[in-house]
This record gives C-alpha cells, sequence and structure tokens, in this order.
C-alpha cells in the first residue's frame, strides 16, 4: 500500500446498505449515525466507570441494586422507574445511581449534582453510566410496572403535571405533545399521548448523543431543558416531579423495544 | 484525555470497511472561557491507519475537524484475521492506538 | 409471580382490601402539588413563582382532552379580558420591521443557574409555532398559518384591535387555547406586542406579500 500523505487521501466511503432514499437527502446521515453513534463511546466509558473502585470508599458500581438485584444490569433500565424499599422511594436510573454513588462509593450527593450534565470542558460521569446501563437493556421491551401504591401515586402525579399549565407562557407538557404532526420550528414533536409513538421513543431516547450537545443526554436533561424552555427555573435533579413525569411516560411506552443510546440533534 | 476508540472493520468481499469514531475535543481557539479568554487549540494532529502493519492512511488534520470526530474508510485487500490499527496524535502530544481484528460478513 | 397476583387481586371492588391502585383525583392533586413546590430547590422565590397557577391556568389544566363547561369558559375569557392592556401612546399598530424581528426571535425570559438570561428584551417566538412570512421555511405548524393575515383581513382599526387582544390575552377569545397569554404575564410588552401587529396587518409586511 503506498503512502499517501498530505490531508485525508483514503477513500473515505459511504457505506450504503440496501437503497439509498433520493427523496430523502438527510437519510444517509441519518443510516450512519444509526450505524456509529457517538454515544457508544459513552457506553465504553460508562462501563469502566461502572466497574472501577471509586469515591472515598473506593468501591465500584457491581452491588447497586437496580431493581432486579445488586448489581444486575441487564434488563434493569427496562423496568425503570419502579420502588426501592430500601429508599422506600419510586426512583428512575439516575436517582438510583444518586443512591448508590453515595451510599456504595460514599461520593456527596452535591458533587455528583454539580457534574450531572457534561459540557464542553468537562465530560459527566452519569451521562456514561447512564448510557451504559441503558444499553443492558437493548433488544427488551420497555415495561414499566406498578404494583406497589407509591408507583401509581407517581405515575397519576406524572399524568396531572403533564397537563398542568404554568409559567408565563402559560405552558403544559400537552401544549407540544398532545397532536400528530406536530413541530416546533423543524424539530418534530412526538405525540405522547400515542402509544405507538411512545413506543419508538423510549426505544431510542433518553440517553441520546445530542449533535447539538456533543455529549450523551439523559431524561433528566431533557426534562430540563424543556423546563428551561418553559420558562420555569433549573428542575430540581431526580426530583420527584422528574421522576413522576418519567414513570408516566415511560409506561406511556411501554413494549417499545429498547436500542439505546439514540441520536437525536 | 486520550479515551479508547470504537473501531469496527467488516469485510465486503476483499474490501474492508472501517469505521472510527473518536473522543476528543478538538478545540479550535476560537472558543472563550467564562472570564472571556481564548481557550487554547487542542486538536488531533495527524492519525495513521496501519493493515497488518502496513501504513495505509497517514493523515494530518487541522482545528477544522469536528469535536468526537468519525473517520471512515476502505481497505483494499483485506481478509478475515487482519488487524487494523489506528493511531491518532494531538498537538499536545497526546497519543491514542486502538486495535481491531477484520470481522467476516455476516 | 408477586407482581401479577396483586395486578389480579386489585380491582376497584377490592380496593377496600387495601390493595395498591390508582388514586383518585383529589389525592392525585395533592400528591402532585407538593412535587410541583418541591421541584426546584435553591431557586429564587419570585422565579419558583413561576410554577404557581392563577385560577384560569388551573382551569385549563384538563387531563385528556380539554373540554370545558360554559361557566368556566366564560369565567377564564371574562379573566382574560378583564386583563386587556393597551399602549400608552393609544397605538395598537405600530413599525412592522421591528415586529418582524420580534416574531423570529425565540429567547428571553428562560433561566439557567437560578438566573433569567440577560438581554434587552423578550423575543415574541412567533415563528416557533406559526407560518408568518410565507417564504420563511424554519417555521413550526402548532398554531395555524398567518401567511397573509392582514392580506385577507385587512388593517382596519377593528382589525388592528382584535389581533392586538389575541396576542394580549389569546384566553379572551379562545379559552385555555395553546397560545400563551404574552402580554398578560408581561412577557412581551404593549408596545412590542403593537410592533407584531404591523408585522402581521401592515400591507408592506412580508407576511402580506407574495
Amino acid at each position: 500500500m503506498l503512502k499517501l500523505r498530505g490531508g485525508i487521501a483514503a477513500i473515505a466511503f459511504i457505506c450504503l446498505s440496501g437503497s439509498g432514499h433520493a427523496a430523502d437527502p438527510l437519510a444517509v446521515g441519518r443510516q450512519m449515525l444509526a450505524e456509529d453513534n457517538p454515544g457508544d463511546l459513552w457506553v465504553l466509558r460508562g462501563e469502566k466507570l461502572f466497574h472501577e473502585k471509586r469515591g472515598p470508599k473506593q468501591a465500584s458500581l457491581e452491588k447497586c441494586d437496580f431493581g432486579l438485584g445488586p448489581g444486575k444490569v441487564e434488563g434493569a433500565y427496562a423496568q425503570l422507574p419502579r420502588y426501592f424499599s430500601d429508599t422506600d422511594k419510586v426512583q428512575d436510573l439516575e436517582s438510583r445511581l444518586l443512591t448508590c454513588m453515595v451510599e456504595l462509593q460514599g461520593f456527596k450527593r452535591e458533587d455528583i449534582v454539580k457534574n450531572r450534565f457534561g459540557n464542553l470542558d468537562r465530560m459527566s460521569d452519569m451521562e456514561a453510566l447512564v448510557s451504559f446501563i441503558g444499553s443492558k437493556s437493548n433488544g427488551l421491551k420497555m415495561s414499566v410496572s406498578l404494583s406497589q401504591q407509591k408507583e401509581y401515586d407517581m405515575y397519576k402525579a406524572g399524568e396531572y403535571i403533564f397537563y398542568r399549565r404554568n409559567g408565563p407562557l402559560d405552558f403544559s407538557c400537552a401544549t407540544c405533545h398532545t397532536e400528530n404532526g406536530k413541530r416546533i420550528r423543524l424539530q418534530d414533536l412526538p405525540n405522547m399521548t400515542d402509544p405507538r409513538q411512545m413506543q419508538a421513543v423510549v426505544a431510542t431516547a433518553w440517553p441520546a448523543y445530542r449533535g447539538t450537545q456533543s455529549t450523551v443526554r439523559t431524561m433528566q436533561h431533557r426534562l430540563f431543558d424543556c423546563n428551561w424552555q418553559m420558562r420555569l427555573p433549573d428542575l430540581g435533579y431526580a426530583s420527584d416531579m422528574s421522576v413522576a413525569l418519567t414513570t408516566y411516560l415511560n409506561r406511556s411506552g411501554n413494549g417499545g423495544v429498547i436500542d439505546l443510546p439514540g441520536v437525536r440533534r | 484525555m486520550a479515551e479508547p476508540m470504537k473501531i469496527r472493520a467488516t469485510l465486503q468481499g476483499d474490501v474492508a470497511d472501517v469505521r472510527i469514531l473518536m473522543l476528543h475535543p478538538m478545540e479550535t481557539g476560537q472558543r472563550k472561557d467564562a472570564k472571556g479568554e481564548i481557550i487554547p487549540v487542542h486538536f488531533i494532529q495527524s492519525v495513521i491507519v496501519t493493515h497488518n502493519g502496513k501504513t495505509v492512511l497517514d493523515a494530518q488534520w487541522s482545528q477544522a475537524i469536528s469535536r468526537n470526530p468519525f473517520l471512515g474508510l476502505r481497505v483494499k485487500g483485506a481478509k478475515a484475521g487482519d488487524k487494523i490499527s489506528v493511531t491518532w496524535t494531538d498537538n499536545k502530544g497526546d497519543k491514542r492506538t486502538d486495535e481491531v481484528t477484520v470481522a467476516a460478513a455476516s | 409471580m408477586q407482581t401479577i397476583k396483586i395486578a389480579l387481586l386489585c380491582t376497584p371492588v377490592l380496593v377496600a382490601l387495601g390493595c395498591a391502585s390508582y388514586p383518585d383525583q383529589p389525592t392525585t392533586r395533592n400528591i402532585a402539588e407538593k412535587m410541583v413546590s418541591e421541584a426546584y430547590p435553591g431557586m429564587p422565590p419570585v422565579l419558583v413563582k413561576r410554577s404557581g397557577q392563577d385560577r384560569s391556568q388551573q382551569i385549563c389544566s384538563k387531563i385528556g382532552e380539554m373540554t370545558l363547561s360554559q361557566q368556566e369558559a366564560a369565567e377564564v375569557a371574562q379573566a382574560a379580558r378583564t386583563s386587556m392592556q393597551y399602549p400608552a401612546s393609544g397605538k395598537l399598530m405600530g413599525n412592522w420591521k421591528v415586529g418582524a424581528k420580534l416574531a423570529y426571535d425565540g429567547g428571553g425570559s428562560r433561566i439557567r443557574g437560578g438566573k433569567v438570561e440577560k438581554r434587552k428584551e423578550n423575543g415574541a417566538s412567533c415563528s416557533n409555532c406559526h407560518l408568518l412570512d410565507p417564504r420563511e421555511v424554519n417555521a413550526g405548524n402548532v398554531g395555524p398559518s398567518l401567511a397573509g393575515y392582514g392580506a385577507q383581513r385587512g388593517n382596519s382599526e377593528a382589525i388592528a384591535k382584535y389581533t392586538y387582544e389575541k396576542i394580549y390575552d389569546a384566553w379572551a377569545y379562545f379559552p385555555c387555547s395553546n397560545m400563551p397569554r404574552m402580554g398578560h404575564s408581561g412577557h412581551l410588552t404593549p408596545e412590542q406586542i403593537s410592533h407584531v401587529v404591523a408585522y402581521l396587518v401592515d400591507p408592506q409586511s412580508p407576511v402580506n406579500k407574495k
């Protein structure tokens, strides 16, 4: 093979499997992103962080119980949020990771919360761990179940909040997310009262790699970001309100086959 | 820095379709921090891809390449089991090498 | 196994036995409102107030279909009518060029790190939900298209007044509409609204050109 100098002289081909969609100019790009998602690098990082002995207690997260028993990560994401008897709360994945990072590893809650969302200068451990644990449910169906009273309460509270109008723009989640074929500028909006659309949503988000953010974003970030656009204050990380909404929305997407992390703009 | 890459190489006939995901800030030197000071350039300067030890790609990159770059290339004359190795070096002297074996077409 | 057992047992008839089941409306309301009040730790109280609800917002928070009784609709419309405020100058149609800038500005009043974003003024965010200038590709469809708005309706004082009020407090005409009450909350000033009215109504505005 000849040495090729000066710029990228190698032939960088776009591999098109199946027919190209001439009508949709973005189809090729979407397919490439689906096949090679930068989010996969967060999965690798998350796996490393999961097994690494960290924190003042120098412990790994291998004994963390995500609802299926200590250390069982396969299928854990698919059944979250759920009730945990040790904390007597309904918790989503990030809330549960907070519990384990504090209890098992000795981290301070405030320190984790401060770095929950990565930025251009610093990566977030949470985003990596969520990517890893989320990916361990790939191929399984979202199956949020309600059996404990607090799970029923959480679901109904989430539904109530979904329709709750507030803020200087009178927005609720329902304002933007209860009709088909709607978009804000050029951003399509899923109709969250349609189970089929919800199944498609929960299948590949959240976590998902967001191109505009150059990092994987999680469900907590999505809710935080919506709150920001609704002109409300910073949504409390892993707050009951955020877990309630997540319970309501994930359950609406029950049956969706998980394939995480996804890719978004 | 120097976070691991994700590389996959799948055989199509006698051509290995190689896809590489890299983690790198690729700072352009145009961004300002909270204090208003320029964040210095920090980018991958060279990428070398070898096939069974022989260099097949020797690229010189600039800060114009995006953050968390993706590189795809096709290597002729490949067989299942061949070694594809990728090494990047950045302007601070940081280096990262990852290797993968060419997988047979599924 | 256990989960299936509980699911089978918990029909509404057997709620009395103490099985887990959906809470009733008042209980849900208490639980949820408590959650909302605790959802913004460390935030300045004046900003947390934004997550409160006025009477109209409470009425408009129907779960599922937005079905209002006549009384509810009347109450919301009346509250909106009473809230109307007009520019001090009395001019309801301002400068369409200023309105054009506002229509495509989707920022303003957002909070990060407990602070409201620093800006000269809030944008009107019209293009987020509406098509206005028919040539604009980057426009949403949550609201109806407003392309040709003035061309269709003319630019009489009556139309200017209706348009102004619709933007200031849409609920005077459509109680619980998805349309934010732009003037009512102070998101837009009366002067700003007058410029947006001009952008919609002025025959010279691109909105009304082919």
